[in-house]
Formats: structure tokens, C-alpha cells, sequence
């Protein structure tokens, strides 16, 4: 159908107007990233560009200068305390630790659960389904403080063993994503039409090489999504994060001790946000020429 | 190449019995086809054999072995879906290849065997393509050349042809025959379109309800129908069929109009029976008189619908003729294409 130019051009202009409301906040979050202090509290006015840029904000978050070297160049070097408090190199490395770790195997236990779950035929399987999704019914914070115990006892908190509190915060995630992840991985296994199996089983497939040289690559796109989601959830999880680990600190923690009882440390809390953004930008990015819609489209007739 | 048959074969699913003790012998290198209405048991029946649906009851047997109990892989049989159901993530060559590289044949062998099938079946030029980047008829190819190279006992086509236009349908049939005059595979498919199953088919099995009403070559079947399913199935416009009572050498129907009986029957006086002519047998001629309410002219014939008494008639004429709604025709059957059922078992008597 041919659209006629004004309504072309107003369609464009309302697309570009939506996706600047969704867009401002993370502009203004760069922005202030960049500001100095003098321009973040300006008490009279909104400074939008009229201010130097800095990088100390990254410089202190991400690149490790102390706040106290910070204070001293800058000329005041009293009272100033919390030296290694904002170096948030080892918080990145943490989120992307437990993120992909949460992923990987979210992903290694749905692909397969939800396989099983489009495929086989067994007792009980629709049940099944809405048992799986119940997990989901009460929120975190419910069994927060038994799961605390719980982590205690099976030795999973970073008190005691640092690398079994990256196994610890990896396997809630999992088991927070597992749900939506089976759910998701289910209806796209459900996409894909039996007859391509039963064909690659009349071609001479057994049912692993049917899975994974047939159904898994046709799903891809679904995996990938997948994955995103989980990917996205464990990066910006707060609660579970604050409340089972202690030495590791995840991003969204991290980012929350910087609102101290001296007052809340605004330029780096937009510094280490907007930084935090790019891992998972890098890891959409990986993942996204897989999230084409339409992986299955001329198996079939149409 | 290899023979199939069927013992007896039941198919429950739960407490309902969708095939009822089918019994059928396919020789080796024939072509048979399964026809029947949808919800027939022929796709269910053909699974069957493929090994994609288990069997309740009786025996399926390839090349004389008994394989109820044999995995689709090891049956080497090849089957080509509605839907062509093609790897959506492989260009053509490798969804040609897949079976091969499965059994592990070397890669010579494998190059070999696509380059043929893909000769046979014009892709030569689309190999590597995906299969999203192909038209209907060229990826129903594409699920043939995938069946043709593997070289298996059966070929099983599952309503191929029936997501296909018109035109192509017509193209894809003669080369479905085509190809299997060539490799004299035996071939079992299955249609729910008479035309194909008449044109392609060494022999034609007729189903109902899970039953087999009738086997035959296409032409036994068109001529000699073993009851009235088939007669009213197989043809079209489909055969006239008139009820009426046996009386004297005539069938006397609604209204009183007396046909005259069919050169070769069983009836009995008195008997209630259905008269079958079609449409094609039925000359302008002394016999019984009816009044003309539509004509269709196809171009080689003309198909006349009329009615007399309380009865509805089809004639199909070959030359031309004036005709109007509303007026009078005699119509003469031939009495050696005439048939003769019984009204109560549908039965040919």
C-alpha cells in the first residue's frame, strides 16, 4: 500500500518522539557520567552542555584512581575517606561472572527440559508445565531469609568460599530464569513442525542427532532470546545479590553502596551505570544476528 | 526395492479404533496409492508403515521381515511429507546430503548421488540455496531429491502434491510417475484427490473408515465399483445414482419412471435397489424422458443436469446441442455400463 508523504513523515516523526521518551533517561545517565560536580548539583539551573566534560567519574569507577588521589588533585585532601570503596573493576568482573554463569546453565537445563516437554509424550506433562510456572508465583523475597539459611548450611555463601558464592548466585539465577526460559524454549520447540523430526528420523537420525543437528539449529533464534532475557535478568538483579553475597558484589549492589550517609555519589553512580551497559550491549550484540524472527520459514509450504 | 504387506492391521488410539483390520499385499516396484475422504486411516496407515505411529494390532512386513518393532532409521524407507517438512537451516545440497552423511557414506559417494538427484529433478542450478529461498514446486522437489537419494526398498508420499497450484500439481504428478517409471521403487502414496490417484496409480486402494472398500487397477475401479462408496467416490461429475424397486425387468423409481435393468445383475423382483449409470453413459435416445435444469458446457462436452419424477440426473453429451432450462430430453443408459446395488448393503449385485 502506498502511504502518502505527510503521513510517512508524521509516522517517522512519532517513532523518533516514542523512542526518545524510552531513550532520555539512559541519555541524561550518560550525560551526568561526564559532568563535573559543579554541574551535576547546580542548584539554580539544569545544565545540560555548558560544563567541561571529565572523565573522573570513570576514572574513579572503572579505571581505579582512589577517591583520596581524586580529593588531593583536586585540592582538598581533608576528611576525605572510602580510598578502594569505588573501584568497581572487580564488580564488572563479578556481573559477568554470574551473569553468563546463570545463562550458560539456565540454557544447558531448559533447552533440553523444554525438548522433552514439546516432544515426548509422559504422564503428567501438562501439569507439569503449570508446576514449572508456579515457581515463578511468589516473589523472591518471600523465601529470601530460609534460602539465606539454606545457602549457609549447603556452604554456597562467599563468606566462606568465594568461588562457591559465584556457584551460589549463579544457581538462584538459574532457578529464577529456568521457568520463563522452559516456557519460552517450549513454544519455540512447539514452532517447529514434528514432521521435520519424523523426517529426520526416516533420514536416519536417531533422536539425539534429530535434536541436535535438526531442531536445536532451527531454534536458534529462540536460544538466543532466551539467553538475552536470562542474560539481562542477572545483570540487574538486586535483592537476591545483596542479601546471599558479601564479597562479591554484583553491579546493581555495588552501585547502591555508593549512596553513603555523606551524601549519594551521583557522578559515579552514572558512571559505573552507563559502563555496566556496555558488557551486556557486547553480549545482545553477540547474540542478536541469531534473533532473526522466521527460522523455520521454507521448511514448510506456506 | 522390496515388497510390503499388510496383516490385519488395527490402529487404536485410546478406546477409538481409527483402522479396523486392514489386510494388503504391495508388490515389489508398483506404484499403489491410498484414497479415501479425510479421517480415512490412509495417512495413519501410511505412518505405519514409516514407523511414525505404532501399530495396535496385526503385522507390517518389509521385504518379508516383520518390522512393527523396527526404529523409521532402520527401515529404509524414505517419505516425502504435505508439507515437505525440509531443514529450514540448510541450503538444499545438505538437506540432500543429511541421510547420507548419516549412514556415513564418503563424500564422492555423496557428491555423486546429489549431482543424480538434483539432475533428475532440475535443482542443479538451486543447490545452494536455502530452502526459504525457493518456490513450492522446487522445494517439493527438494523433498523428493531427498527421499530418491538414499536408493530405498519404499517411497512413501504423504499428500505431496496437495499444497501445490493447480498447474504445478498437474506438472508435479507426470513427474512423480515419471521418476518412479525410471527408479521402480515401490511406491505407496497416498491422496485424498481421485485424479491423481487415477493417473498415477499401478493400483488404487479405496478407504473408509479405516476399512478397505475396494482394490483395483484405476480403471477396474471407475468400471466396476464393489459398492456404492466407490461408485459415488470415483469419478466426477460423480455417477448418477437412482433409487428404485426391482419390477419385471425395469427399475421402477420415484414418480414411476421405469428404467430399464443393466445387462449383467443378481437382483431379485422386488428388491430395493440403487440404479448407478454415469453421467457419460447416458445417450439422447429413446428411453426415459427429463426436463433440463442446468447445462455446462466445458468445451469438449456438455454436462446436462435434469431431473425426472423426484430424481436428479447428470448427462454428459458430446456433440452440440440446443438446450434450455425447462425443456424436455429423452435420455437411453447403456445397458453393459449400467450397475446395479443393493440399496440395504451398498453392495454391487
Amino acid at each position: 500500500m502506498e502511504i502518502s508523504r505527510p503521513w510517512r513523515v508524521a509516522r517517522d516523526f512519532l517513532a523518533v518522539f516514542v523512542t526518545g521518551i524510552f531513550m532520555f533517561p539512559m541519555f541524561w545517565w550518560a550525560l551526568t557520567s561526564v559532568k563535573p560536580m559543579y554541574a551535576i548539583f547546580d542548584k539554580d539551573k539544569i545544565v545540560w552542555f555548558d560544563f567541561t566534560p571529565t572523565i573522573v567519574n570513570y576514572a574513579v569507577t572503572i579505571l581505579g584512581l582512589s577517591r583520596s588521589q581524586l580529593a588531593i588533585e583536586q585540592g582538598f585532601g581533608m576528611g576525605v575517606t572510602g580510598d578502594g570503596g569505588y573501584d568497581s573493576r572487580q564488580t564488572i568482573l563479578d556481573s559477568a561472572i554470574v551473569s553468563v554463569g546463570s545463562t550458560a546453565l539456565t540454557m544447558a537445563v531448559a533447552v533440553f527440559a523444554a525438548y522433552a516437554l514439546s516432544r515426548m509424550a509422559f504422564k503428567g506433562r501438562l501439569s507439569y508445565l503449570n508446576w514449572v510456572l508456579g515457581q515463578r508465583f511468589m516473589p523472591p523475597i518471600a523465601i529470601l531469609i530460609p534460602l539465606v539459611t539454606i545457602y549457609k548450611a549447603a556452604g554456597l555463601r562467599d563468606t566462606d568460599n568465594v568461588y562457591m558464592g559465584y556457584v551460589g548466585l549463579s544457581l538462584i539465577y538459574a532457578l529464577m530464569n529456568l521457568p520463563i526460559a522452559l516456557l519460552l524454549m517450549k513454544s519455540f520447540f512447539d514452532d517447529i513442525p514434528k514432521d521435520v523430526d519424523e523426517a529426520a528420523m526416516i533420514d536416519g537420525a536417531t533422536r539425539w542427532q534429530t535434536f541436535r543437528k535438526i531442531v536445536l539449529p532451527m531454534a536458534k533464534g529462540g536460544v538466543a532470546a532466551s539467553a538475552v532475557l536470562c542474560f539481562i535478568f542477572a545483570w540487574t538483579e538486586f535483592l537476591l545479590s545483596l542479601f546471599l553475597t558479601t564479597e562479591i558484589r554484583t553491579v546493581p549492589v555495588k552501585i547502591q553502596t555508593f549512596v553513603t550517609s555523606t551524601g549519594s555519589e551521583w557522578g559515579f553512580i552514572s558512571a559505573l551505570g552507563t559502563a555496566a551497559i556496555v558488557p551486556s550491549f557486547i553480549f545482545i550484540l553477540l547474540v542478536q544476528r541469531h534473533l532473526v524472527r522466521g527460522l523455520t520459514l521454507g521448511s514448510l509450504k506456506e | 526395492m522390496a515388497s510390503v504387506t499388510l496383516k490385519n492391521i488395527v490402529k487404536k488410539y485410546g478406546d477409538v479404533e481409527v483402522v479396523h483390520g486392514v489386510d494388503l499385499t504391495i508388490d515389489d516396484g508398483k506404484f499403489v496409492v491410498l484414497l479415501g475422504p479425510s479421517g480415512c486411516g490412509k495417512s495413519t496407515l501410511l505412518r505405519m508403515i514409516a514407523g511414525l505411529e505404532s501399530v495396535t494390532g496385526g503385522d507390517v512386513e518389509i521385504a518379508g521381515s516383520r518390522v512393527n518393532d523396527v526404529h523409521p532409521k532402520d527401515r529404509n524407507i524414505a517419505m516425502v511429507f504435505q508439507n515437505y517438512a525440509l531443514y529450514a537451516h540448510m541450503t538444499v545440497k545438505d538437506n540432500m546430503s543429511f541421510s547420507l552423511i548419516l549412514a556415513r557414506r564418503p563424500q564422492s559417494e555423496i557428491d555423486e548421488k546429489v549431482g543424480w538427484a538434483a539432475k533428475i529433478l532440475n535443482l542443479e542450478s538451486y543447490l545452494k540455496r536455502f530452502p526459504r529461498e525457493l518456490s513450492g514446486g522446487q522445494r517439493q522437489r527438494v523433498a523428493m531429491g531427498r527421499a530418491i537419494v538414499r536408493d530405498p526398498a519404499v517411497f512413501l508420499f504423504d499428500e505431496p502434491l496437495s499444497n501445490l497450484d493447480a498447474r504445478l500439481r498437474v506438472q508435479m504428478r507426470t513427474e512423480i510417475k515419471d521418476l518412479h517409471e525410471r527408479l521402480k521403487t515401490t511406491t505407496v502414496y497416498v491422496t485424498h484427490d481421485q485424479i491423481e490417484a487415477m493417473t498415477m496409480a499401478d493400483t488404487i486402494v479405496i478407504l473408509r473408515d479405516g476399512i478397505i472398500e475396494q482394490v483395483g487397477t484405476p480403471l477396474d475401479v471407475y468400471d466396476f465399483p464393489a459398492n456404492l462408496f466407490v461408485a459415488e467416490f470415483i469419478g466426477s461429475p460423480s455417477m448418477n445414482l437412482i433409487k428404485g424397486v426391482v419390477e419385471g425387468g425395469h427399475v421402477v423409481t420415484k414418480g414411476g419412471v421405469k428404467l430399464p435393468l443393466p445387462k449383467k445383475h443378481k437382483a431379485k423382483s422386488g428388491q430395493k435397489v440403487v440404479y448407478g449409470i454415469r453421467p457419460e453413459h447416458l445417450d439422447v435416445g429413446k428411453g426415459f424422458a427429463v426436463k433440463i435444469l442446468v447445462t455446462e458446457p466445458t468445451g469438449p462436452e456438455i454436462h446436462v443436469y435434469s431431473e425426472f419424477g423426484e430424481n436428479e440426473i447428470c448427462a454428459i453429451l458430446r456433440e452440440r446441442r440446443d438446450l434450455k432450462r425447462g425443456s424436455m430430453l429423452e435420455l437411453a443408459p447403456r445397458l453393459d455400463k449400467a450397475h446395479l446395488f443393493d440399496a440395504a448393503s451398498g453392495k454391487v449385485i
